[in-house]
């Protein structure tokens, strides 16, 4: 992902709404016994469209904004969705996503083990009360709601962030400019001005 | 060219690890002065308007869900509700029989009804955040420090009990829920029952443990837990006596064990609050700060 000013505001502008969406409409339905929790879904994307990179320092920032809207412990969000931002970046730096099933597949696994490793930094921190065998299925079930909310979270987010990812623009590219024997020239009556422009990186590149 | 890219790569990841462990360490050794709470509060001062907006904006579509959700549950729900009904009328009958006899007495004792906050002033106000997991029961509500709520409020909805308050800006304050992992409160079984402890069983928000309670008390499915407000001069806890917590339904004991495990189903469902009273200004609780 090439992240411009303009891609660095769209990216803020999808972690204001995601903690907003959480914390005001998420986190007040029950479903399967459980709080479907949008947030890791959204570092994943993250991580997986933009690189190891893109998916640690947003997944940061979402756990920060998260925490300290709910005035919770600083950090313990912030550590888990790095990590599990990081993660999915390295998987998509290393892998190429062909099948449309994997990302919400990943965004499943990555939403189970960031519950995981948050009970686990709970734990460890330490819970003076007893802890209910009901922490296992929420962490289960969670990775299956993130599932099946990356069905339709993760197109969207790719789309919002479309002019960033170097295999649409070059897909883009190769759509709008056939090459045709004898000549490298572009298709007439096609304007210059619709193929994408890729501006100056600003450091966070993949 | 590769290698200097892999190597700033790797020296943000490590800031950033370095950073979030930083932030976990001074959350808890720091006073609520300190810098990263300074930051938390702003931000959350920034956030309060647009969660206030956003969760108006968001109830029809919220409501709807939990309707569907709820339609669900509730044809297992029906049955088990027509037996309670059963239970219920021949309750009632005993108790308006007792409710008669208590006015009597009162009078002829020169005691006047007072409530539980009689002496505290409540401010309504609506709950615009939640927490998304089972570890933090915490709840953000839209009044703070400017309405007059201070940290240690006791906070109630219509059906009893749900927490205090932990944390305050100008504008919202967290409430930590009585079903939050680091939450406990002293509380008694009705009528004259025993005094124990109600803690909650992380992972499970719609049970809680009464603890403490004696092997040998007796103790009855559909009994009701309030608050005991318990004090023994310089430390007291930190909600005042009878504020109802939930009914008890059922009691575990152990061989080996000297207390029995009372399991209380909490009134107030918190996953669906909405409009909640803070009890502030109330009197002075010795060792309770606010």
């Amino acid at each position: 992902m090439i992240v411009t000013w303009r891609i660095g505001l769209r990216i803020a502008v999808i972690i204001v709404v995601t903690v907003l969406l959480q914390v005001s409409f998420f986190s007040y339905l029950s479903l399967f016994g459980t709080t479907p929790n949008i947030i890791p879904l959204v570092a994943v994307s993250l991580g997986l469209l933009g690189g190891a990179m893109v998916g640690a320092v947003c997944g940061f920032i979402l756990g920060l904004v998260l925490d300290s809207v709910l005035l919770a412990t600083l950090g313990i969000s912030s550590l888990t969705l790095l990590a599990v931002g990081y993660l999915s970046g390295r998987y998509r730096e290393g892998t190429q996503i062909s099948n449309t099933l994997m990302p919400p597949i990943l965004i499943g696994t990555l939403t189970s083990a960031a519950a995981a490793a948050f009970s686990a930094f709970q734990l460890m921190l330490g819970v003076e009360t007893q802890v209910s065998l009901l922490v296992l299925r929420e962490i289960l079930v969670q990775g299956l709601l993130a599932f099946l909310l990356a069905i339709p979270f993760y197109p969207l987010i790719r789309r919002v962030l479309r002019p960033a990812i170097v295999d649409d623009v070059v897909a883009g590219r190769q759509m709008r400019t056939p090459i045709k024997s004898g000549s490298n020239r572009p298709r007439r009556g096609l304007s210059r001005r619709r193929v994408p422009r890729v501006r100056r990186a600003t450091g966070l590149s993949s | 060219m590769y290698r200097k890219q892999v190597r700033r790569r790797r020296a943000v990841l490590v800031l950033l690890i370095v950073l979030a462990l930083v932030m976990i360490s001074a959350t808890f050794s720091q006073s609520s002065s300190g810098p990263f709470h300074s930051v938390q509060q702003g931000i959350a001062s920034v956030f309060a308007p647009l969660e206030d907006g956003a969760s108006r904006a968001l109830k029809p579509a919220r409501d709807l869900v939990n309707w569907v959700s709820e339609t669900f549950n509730a044809r297992g729900e029906n049955s088990s509700l027509k037996t309670d009904v059963q239970k219920l009328r021949s309750k009632l009958a005993r108790t308006q029989s007792a409710l008669g006899e208590n006015d009597q007495l009162k009078k002829l004792l020169g005691l006047d009804r007072q409530g539980t906050f009689a002496d505290y002033k409540m401010v309504t106000t609506r709950v615009v955040g939640a927490s998304p997991t089972v570890w933090y029961s915490t709840v953000t509500i839209d009044a703070g420090s400017g309405d007059g709520v201070a940290v240690n409020d006791p906070v109630v909805s219509p059906d009893g009990l749900i927490g205090r308050v932990t944390d305050t800006t100008h504008f919202t304050s967290k409430v930590t829920l009585i079903t939050d992992s680091q939450s406990s409160a002293s509380a008694r079984v009705q009528p004259n029952g025993p005094q124990g402890v109600v803690e909650p069983e992380a992972g499970d928000p719609s049970t809680m443990l009464l603890d403490f309670i004696d092997k040998s008390e007796a103790i009855h499915e559909g009994q009701m837990v309030v608050t005991a407000g318990w004090t023994n001069g310089s430390l007291s806890s930190f909600y005042p006596p009878g504020i109802p917590i939930g009914e008890v339904k059922d009691t575990t004991v152990g061989q080996q064990e000297t207390y029995q495990n009372v399991h209380i189903t909490p009134y107030a469902d918190m996953r669906d609050l909405d409009y909640v009273q803070v009890a502030t200004q109330g009197p002075k609780r010795p060792g309770v700060g606010g």
